[in-house]
């Protein structure tokens, strides 16, 4: 019954109370939010947390050749079903005790290449784990023993792809995605048969050649080399029946000159039918980007109120700065604002999308440019909690100086590049009805930017790690920080809650490194 | 050749991803490129051009899956023989050698985030910088081209330049006061800060931590570099070309 219960929460909990003592998917639930009902964890106890285990990853030996160094960065969110939780590095899958944090199995993929940049996580359905290699594979795992049920080659090495994001399971389809921008090459996302691997369809990130859309491009061969990587799950609403995702920076990165036009479906967020892999529609956070600004992060689904009236919303914190919140039904902008100051726009168009500056642009001489490459987030998950009303992103205001190495007039692979400025750190509270930025903490210490997901929780609390090495508890409503744990070295994954046994706990990474906390007091 | 063009646009327009070759990439041998970028130069030139990146009567090598997936010819050798208007005697010696030529092509390409040549910054104008210098930069306000600058162009590159003049790094420790009750305070280099503690190494060498959500521990920090973080927002592109062209003179 269990196992039933799982699975009915992967294809239908949107909206609802989350699945309590199951962190069943990368985000908790299919709508992005992060945030946990769970509360024996509250303002009121934090402070008694205790460390419960800690399990360093420990691959035991590198990738085979062609893999690159070993990357023991845990990037993933681990996931939790009935009592076990995964958690990957490039390569590597391990089942835990979530109770003791004792191995129950490792499976080490022998690698044939690609970047071992990071990995971000499993999907479980029913008995089996789903992973993504850098060799561009789909793998699924016997949930038991970690055994290899099959194997599916989802893109091509020798096109300079790979694949880190972590499966998403809806009804019955394995959706993933792949990376990989060296060169001019076609971003997409697939759907695959959850027993069998077998493709039940992909969709592009570029228009079919000769409709109105493909005009965003001055050439079919542009277009057809333009880019547009899926690197960070999906969410989705069973109501709508949509899945929702972010496209990636189009093709060459940074020398924009031979791919004039807003470059349709790249730096988009999606929305399709997740049974057909059908367009429904497109919002366009960068247009014509070439700043290397995927727009990619998490878009989080909610309900909410906006002029007095009950709107089903999708809200995306982009990494371009601006804060954007639609109709998910439509696509059509409800709101777009800045959730930290930029320079490289001339406001938006009727759409709501930001129209690039062209004097921000890459230049031979270089241009000054806020946010930089890394963004004023990046792909660590954003968090929505339902009692303030708040959106949350652990955020950076950051300046570099991007260059434009080729001026040719067909530019290939990035022909530019930034480098480095000044930055500083904060977490934002965003108010999703006026776009304004109700409490903003800024992260003392070093900039730079941070590479923690956050997590909401009905006891009040909000879970970031900040550039310190802290783990750290905030109260939601005002930014207050209110507890802490040193870690060995900065949150490197978005945390993660769940309860068993009537105890609950918290999970975070940090490097190659889960801790678990947990709340025993009665 | 035409054909072999067709071969290779419909294998884009198809994304047909087929089956991968092995993954090891082929290694580029820079004598055997060399040699390949003269059968290139004799043979395929004049239809995929110069930089092997497609003409209107070719298509783009470097974006060509069969070229991408090919390993010292084991693909490129036999689509050659098959194809009209291509140069179909080549010897396999020759078909490797060109391999090894389009293989530069393609690593070059994916690396092409580096620089080959820094690029050239110094496109301002030296007095209109030397006047935001002195007056709306206020730069002259801390700084001398006599004093702290002088020969500044001489030390640095003028990319260099251009980014330490707008992220300068930092020569001194931030100093930190902590004050710990009304008629107590302690400072020093600033060790460590976050939301809960304060440390600082006094000049005795003597390292000192405070809690900070204690109510009469206050913080005070003194950052030389906060105007230049201020300045950030207000500079244009110009007035950097400008100011950098103005350094760069400070021989």
């Amino acid at each position: 019954m269990k196992r039933l219960a799982v699975f009915l929460f992967a294809v239908s909990a949107f909206g609802q109370a989350t699945f309590p003592e199951a962190w069943p998917s990368y985000n908790g639930d299919t709508s992005g939010r992060r945030y946990s009902a769970l509360s024996k964890i509250n303002q009121s106890n934090i402070n008694s947390l205790s460390l419960a285990w800690v399990y360093r990853v420990n691959p035991g030996r590198a990738p085979q050749a062609g893999g690159g160094n070993v990357n023991t960065t845990i990037k993933g969110t681990p996931v939790i079903v009935n009592g076990v939780l995964y958690t990957t590095i490039p390569d590597h899958v391990w089942a835990i005790d979530a109770r003791t944090g004792s191995v129950i199995w490792h499976h080490v993929w022998t690698s044939k290449g690609g970047w071992h940049i990071g990995n971000r996580g499993v999907a479980v359905l029913r008995e089996t784990v789903y992973v993504e290699t850098p060799d561009c594979n789909l793998v699924a795992l016997n949930s038991k023993d970690g055994k290899e049920r099959w194997h599916t080659q989802i893109c091509d090495l020798e096109q300079f792809y790979y694949a880190s994001v972590a499966p998403i399971i809806v009804k019955n389809h394995v959706i993933t995605g792949v990376s990989g921008d060296d060169l001019d090459i076609p971003g997409y996302i697939e759907s695959h048969d959850p027993d069998t691997g077998a493709l039940q369809w992909r969709w592009y990130a570029h228009p079919e050649p000769g409709t109105p859309e493909a005009k965003t491009w001055p050439s079919v061969e542009a277009m057809l080399h333009g880019g547009g990587m899926t690197w960070v799950p999906s969410t989705y609403d069973p109501d709508l029946n949509l899945l929702y995702f972010g496209t990636g920076n189009p093709q060459p990165v940074i020398a924009g000159q031979g791919r004039e036009g807003s470059n349709l479906y790249t730096e988009c967020i999606i929305a399709l039918n997740p049974d057909t892999g059908k367009l429904a529609w497109y919002f366009q956070p960068s247009p014509h980007d070439t700043h290397d600004w995927d727009a990619v992060q998490t878009p989080v689904l909610f309900d909410g109120e906006i002029n007095g009236q009950p709107r089903n919303l999708l809200a995306q914190a982009s990494r371009n700065g601006w804060f954007f919140v639609l109709d998910r039904a439509t696509g059509k902008n409800v709101l777009s604002s800045e959730f930290v100051k930029t320079n490289w726009t001339l406001g938006v168009d009727a759409k709501g999308q930001p129209i690039p500056n062209p004097a921000k642009q890459p230049k031979l001489d270089g241009a000054l440019v806020t946010p930089n490459q890394g963004g004023a987030i990046n792909w660590p998950s954003p968090s929505f909690n339902p009692e303030t009303g708040l959106f949350y992103a652990n955020a950076a205001r950051a300046w570099s100086i991007y260059y434009l190495y080729d001026d040719d007039d067909k530019p290939e692979g990035w022909g530019g590049n930034d480098r480095s400025g000044f930055s500083e750190a904060m977490l934002q509270a965003i108010d999703y009805k006026t776009g304004k930025i109700r409490w903003s903490h800024k992260w003392p210490g070093n900039g730079g930017g941070v590479r923690s997901g956050l997590l909401s929780t009905a006891g009040k609390l909000l879970f970031a790690g900040d550039p310190s090495s802290n783990f750290v508890a905030l109260d939601p409503a005002t930014g207050e920080p209110l507890w802490h744990a040193a870690l060995h070295t900065s949150v490197t994954n978005g945390p993660i809650t769940y309860e068993l046994d009537g105890v609950q706990y918290l999970v975070v990474g940090a490097g190659d490194t889960l801790y678990a906390f947990a709340m025993r007091a009665r | 050749m035409r054909r072999l063009i067709v071969l290779l646009l419909g294998s884009f327009c198809q994304h047909a991803f087929g089956q991968a070759g092995p993954y090891v990439r082929q290694e580029v041998d820079p004598a055997a490129s060399d040699r390949g970028k003269r059968v290139y130069t004799q043979f395929c030139i004049n239809c995929h051009g110069a930089l092997a990146k497609g003409t209107e009567q070719g298509p783009d090598l470097i974006r060509s899956p069969l070229v991408l997936r090919d390993r010292l010819g084991d693909q490129i050798g036999p689509a050659l023989k098959k194809l009209a208007n291509h140069k179909t005697d080549l010897t396999n010696t020759q078909v490797a050698e060109l391999t090894h030529f389009l293989k530069d092509q393609v690593e070059a390409t994916a690396k092409n985030r580096n620089p080959e040549h820094p690029p050239n910054v110094l496109t301002g104008n030296l007095e209109a910088g030397r006047a935001y210098f002195n007056g709306a930069g206020k730069c002259s306000t801390c700084h001398s081209p006599t004093g702290d600058l002088a020969g500044v162009g001489r030390k640095y590159s003028p990319i260099d330049l251009q980014q330490r003049f707008l992220f300068p790094r930092r020569s001194k420790p931030l100093q930190v006061t902590v004050q710990t009750s009304v008629d107590q305070s302690f400072t020093g280099t600033l060790e460590r800060i976050d939301d809960f503690s304060v440390a600082l190494r006094d000049a005795s060498g003597q390292y000192r931590s405070w809690p900070r959500n204690v109510r009469n521990v206050k913080v005070f920090i003194d950052d030389p570099l906060a105007a230049h973080v201020e300045m950030l927002d207000g500079y244009t592109d110009q007035d950097i070309h400008n100011v950098v062209r103005y350094l760069e003179s400070l021989k």
